[in-house]
C-alpha cells in the first residue's frame, strides 16, 4: 500500500511569505489584502492624503491660523506665496510671506494688491493666536503654523476678508464628514437588507430587490434635490446636517444592499457554509463566522467608492442653495458664496480652492478603492 | 426487511423512496411547472463498515442524494432510516429536523469535491476543525487544540499547522484538512462527495489510502460518490449505478465490473480508460446528453442512448428488480443481454 508520508512533507507549499524573506510567519488572509493593497502605489498615497485630510478635520482649530468666521481688512486678497529669499536676495532659512499692498482700481473700484517686500512676516510653528475649541471640548490658541505679527493668507481671503484656508479646512469638516457618516449609515442599512434578502430568498427578497430597483430608477440629482428643499430654512445647522445626511444616504445604502446580497447568494453555495450546517452550527453562528467575514472585504470596497458621490451630493446641494447654508461652512457652501461673475472673473482663488478639493478628494477615494477592489480578492492572481 | 441486499448483516442506513425535487412550487398564477426529480424514489441499504459506491453521470443526481444523506438538504419525501450505535430501533432522518436531528448530525458527516470552496478561507486550521466540537459541545479550549492537533497528525499533515490558514496548502492537504473536520465528531457514516476528482491522479491515490486506513481503525461506513468507475472499483464494496434521479443498476463492485447488468452500466464501464498498452478498447460511446430531470423521456428514460431498445423501451417504463441474489437492474432486457464488463473489452488477438 502507498504511504502518503512523501506527501505531506514534499508537498509542504513554499510558504507564501517566503518571497519577503521572512519564513515560518503566518500569514493571515488580512496581511495577504494589505501586501495586495500595498502593490497601488497610487492607492496607497491617495489613502495616506485622505488620513492627512481626515486628521485635518478633527484638528481643524488648530490647523487652520484664523477662525473661519474672523474677517480682516484685506478683502478679495490674493493667495500669498511662501518665500525663502528676500527682494534683496538674502535667503532666510525661515519662510516668510510678504504683506500687501492694496490700491483701488479707480474705474472699477475694485482692490488691487500688490507685494509689499519691505514687510516681511517670518512663518512660525505653534504660534499662539485666535482661541478656538478643540473637539468642543478644551479651549486652545496654539495653531499649527502662522505669523506673530501681520498676517498670513496662504489661499487668499473672500469678500469679507475671512481667510480662505482657515474657511477650506472648517468646510473639509462637513463635506467628509457627510461622505463617511452616510456611507457608515448605508452600510448598516445595505448589510441588514441586503442579507435579509440574500438569506431567506423568495418573496421577501423579491419584494427587497423591486424597491430597491425602484429607488434607483429615480434620477439621483432631482431627488436629492427635491427632499433637501423640503428641510424646513429655519432648522439649527446640526439638524440641517443630519437631514442632508439622511436625504444622502438613502441612495447610496442601495449599492451596498446589492452587493451584499449578491455575496451571501453565492457564499450560501459554498461547501464550507454545507459543512458547518452538516455539522450542526446554528444560522446565527453560520452567518456571523462564515458569511460576514466573507463578504467584509467587498462591502467595505462599494463603501469606499461610494464615498465621493455622498460629497459630490453634498456640494451640488449646497451649491444649488437647498443643502447646507451659511454660517455653516461646506465646500459646497464656499462654492456657492463664488457664484457671482465678478469672483469668477477676478478672484478666482474664491472658488478654485474649494474646487479643487473636492476634485482632489474624489479622485483620492476612487484610487483608494480601485486598489482596494483588487485586495478583496487576495487569492486571485 | 431485506430490501436491496442479501447480505444478513443489519443495515446502518437505509434509504427508501428517498425523493429530492427542485422547483415545481405553484407560483402565483398559472400551474406548477414540472419539477426538476433530482433524487427520484431512490433506495438501498448500506452495511456498516462498507464503501457504498454512487457513480453516474455529471448531473445525474449524485450531489444531491448525498446531501439528504447528510441532511444538508431536507429531503422531498421519502426515509432514510439510521440506525444509532446503542439503539435497537432506527430513526428516520428524513423526518426529523432542527434540535431533534442533532445528536444524529454527529454521526453522519461528509467531506467535499472541491478543496478551495470546502474550507471557510477566514478561518484558521484550529477554527475549522475545531467548530464542530465547539457548536457540538464536545471539547473546549485547551483540549480543542489538543484534539485538533491530534486531528491533523492522523490525516498526516502537522499540529504545528493549526494556526495556518487554507490558503497555504495545496488541493490534497486541503482535501486532508476537510477530512480531519469530519472526523472531528466521530461520526460512523461519512458521505465523501467525488473527494478525488479535483486533485491530480499522484495525489488521489494518497487521499484514498488515507481514506481507507481511516476506515479501518475507526470502523467508517463511507457511501463513496464518483464519476469515476476506477475509482469505484477499487474501492467499493458494492455499487449503484445512478441515472437521472434513479438507480439503474446495484450490485457488489466484482460481479459489477466482471458483466454489467444495465446497458448504461457498460457504457461507462467502456469509458474507463485502460492501463493496458495492448488493449484495444471499442468504447460504447455514450450518444447524446444525460436526460433533462424535468421531463425525462417516457417509457425507459435510458432508452434514447441505448443501444439495445426495443419497442417495448419506448413505453413501459421498467422497475428495479433482484436478478440474481444481491443484483438489482432497471432493465427490460437484463437476462438476453450479455453484455461486457471492464476487461471484456480487449479485442482478441492482440495480447501481449
Ligand atoms: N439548488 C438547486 N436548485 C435547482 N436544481 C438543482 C439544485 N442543485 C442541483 N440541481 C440540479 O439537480 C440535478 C442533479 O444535481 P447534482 O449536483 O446532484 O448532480 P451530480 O450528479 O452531483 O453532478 P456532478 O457530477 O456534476 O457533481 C442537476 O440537474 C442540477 O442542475
Ligand atoms: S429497458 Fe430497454 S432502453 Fe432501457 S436500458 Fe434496458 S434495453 Fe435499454
Ligand atoms: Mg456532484
Amino acid at each position: 500500500m502507498t504511504q502518503m508520508v512523501d506527501e505531506r512533507v514534499a508537498n509542504m507549499p513554499p510558504p507564501a511569505d517566503a518571497a519577503e524573506g521572512v519564513s515560518n510567519r503566518i500569514i493571515s488572509p488580512t496581511r495577504l489584502m494589505w501586501w495586495k493593497f500595498k502593490k497601488h502605489k497610487l492607492a496607497v498615497a491617495s489613502g495616506i492624503f485622505l488620513i492627512l485630510a481626515y486628521l485635518a478635520t478633527i484638528f481643524a482649530g488648530f490647523v487652520s491660523p484664523y477662525d473661519p468666521a474672523s474677517r480682516s481688512n484685506n478683502l478679495y486678497a490674493p493667495p500669498q506665496g511662501i518665500h525663502f529669499k528676500d527682494a534683496e536676495g538674502n535667503f532666510h532659512l525661515q519662510p516668510f510671506v510678504y504683506g500687501y499692498e492694496m490700491t483701488r482700481d479707480l474705474d472699477t473700484l475694485r482692490p488691487v494688491y500688490t507685494t509689499d517686500t519691505d514687510e516681511i512676516y517670518p512663518l512660525r510653528l505653534f504660534v499662539q493666536g485666535e482661541s478656538y475649541r478643540l473637539f468642543g471640548l478644551f479651549d486652545a490658541d496654539i495653531h499649527l503654523f502662522g505669523v506673530e505679527d501681520g498676517y498670513v493668507h496662504l489661499a487668499g481671503t473672500d469678500d469679507f476678508g475671512r481667510d480662505m484656508l482657515s474657511r477650506l479646512v472648517y468646510g473639509a469638516q462637513i463635506s467628509l464628514s457627510v461622505g463617511i457618516i452616510s456611507v457608515l449609515l448605508s452600510l448598516v442599512l445595505g448589510l441588514v437588507i441586503g442579507g435579509i434578502s440574500g438569506l431567506y430568498g423568495g418573496m421577501i427578497d423579491s419584494f427587497i430587490q423591486r424597491v430597491i430597483e425602484a429607488i434607483i430608477a429615480i434620477p439621483t440629482i432631482p431627488l436629492w434635490l427635491g427632499l433637501a428643499a423640503a428641510v424646513p430654512r429655519d432648522w439649527p445647522p446640526v439638524y440641517q446636517y443630519f437631514a442632508i445626511l439622511a436625504v444622502l444616504s438613502l441612495i447610496s445604502w442601495t449599492s451596498t444592499a446589492r452587493v451584499a446580497r449578491g455575496r451571501f447568494l453565492a457564499l450560501r453555495e459554498q461547501d464550507f457554509v454545507t459543512a458547518a450546517k452538516v455539522y450542526g452550527a446554528s444560522q446565527p453562528r453560520i452567518i456571523r463566522k462564515h458569511l460576514v467575514p466573507n463578504l467584509m472585504s467587498y462591502v467595505i470596497v462599494t463603501l469606499t467608492l461610494a464615498v465621493p458621490n455622498i460629497i459630490i451630493g453634498e456640494t451640488a446641494l449646497s451649491f444649488l442653495g437647498v443643502g447646507l447654508k451659511p454660517p455653516t461652512v461646506s465646500w459646497g457652501v464656499l462654492l456657492q458664496e463664488a457664484q457671482s461673475v465678478q469672483i469668477v472673473q477676478f478672484y478666482p482663488w474664491i472658488w478654485i480652492g474649494p474646487a479643487l478639493c473636492v476634485i482632489l478628494v474624489v479622485l483620492a477615494f476612487n484610487f483608494v478603492g480601485d486598489g482596494a477592489r483588487d485586495a478583496a480578492d487576495p487569492f486571485s492572481r | 426487511m431485506s430490501e436491496h441486499t442479501t447480505q444478513t448483516a443489519t443495515p446502518i442506513l437505509s434509504v427508501r423512496q428517498l425523493k429530492k425535487h427542485y422547483g415545481g412550487k405553484k407560483p402565483l398564477f398559472g400551474p406548477a411547472p414540472n419539477p426538476l426529480r433530482a433524487v427520484d424514489g431512490i433506495s438501498f441499504d448500506v452495511i456498516e463498515g462498507e464503501t457504498f459506491g454512487i457513480v453516474g453521470e455529471s448531473g445525474c443526481g449524485k450531489t444531491t442524494l448525498g446531501r439528504c444523506i447528510a441532511r444538508a438538504l431536507e429531503p422531498t419525501d421519502g426515509q432514510m432510516l439510521y440506525r444509532p450505535k446503542d439503539e435497537k430501533e432506527p430513526v428516520d432522518l428524513a423526518r426529523l429536523k432542527g434540535k431533534a436531528l442533532r445528536p444524529y448530525r454527529l454521526d453522519v458527516q461528509m467531506i467535499f469535491q472541491d478543496p478551495i470552496s470546502s474550507l471557510n478561507p477566514r478561518m484558521t486550521l484550529l477554527d475549522i476543525i475545531g467548530e464542530p466540537m465547539i457548536v457540538n459541545g464536545l471539547a473546549k479550549g485547551a483540549e480543542v487544540k489538543r484534539r485538533v492537533g491530534e486531528l491533523l497528525e492522523r490525516v498526516g499533515l502537522r499540529a504545528d499547522h493549526m494556526s495556518r490558514y487554507p490558503h497555504a496548502f495545496s488541493g490534497g492537504q486541503r482535501q486532508r484538512i476537510g477530512i480531519a473536520r469530519a472526523l472531528a465528531l466521530n461520526p460512523r457514516v461519512i458521505v465523501c462527495d467525488e473527494p478525488v476528482s479535483a486533485l491530480d491522479v499522484s495525489v488521489q491515490a494518497q487521499i484514498l489510502n488515507l481514506l481507507q486506513d481511516l476506515q479501518t481503525e475507526q470502523n467508517l461506513t463511507y457511501l463513496f460518490i464518483a464519476h469515476d468507475l476506477g475509482v469505484v472499483e477499487y474501492l467499493c464494496d458494492r455499487v449503484a449505478v445512478m441515472y437521472v434521479g434513479e438507480i439503474v443498476e446495484l450490485s457488489d463492485t466484482e460481479r459489477l465490473f466482471d458483466k454489467p447488468l444495465h446497458p448504461y452500466t457498460e457504457a461507462l464501464m467502456s469509458a474507463v480508460p485502460e492501463a493496458n498498452p495492448y488493449s484495444v478498447r471499442q468504447p460504447k460511446i455514450l450518444e447524446g446528453d444525460l436526460a433533462n430531470a424535468v421531463n425525462r423521456p417516457d417509457g425507459c428514460h435510458f432508452h434514447p442512448r441505448c443501444s439495445y431498445c426495443v419497442n417495448r423501451c419506448r413505453t413501459e417504463e421498467p422497475q428495479l428488480r433482484e436478478l440474481e441474489p444481491g443484483r438489482w437492474v432497471r432493465c427490460h432486457r437484463a437476462e438476453e443481454l450479455s453484455l461486457s464488463g471492464a476487461s471484456d473489452t480487449l479485442v482478441e488477438g492482440v495480447e501481449a
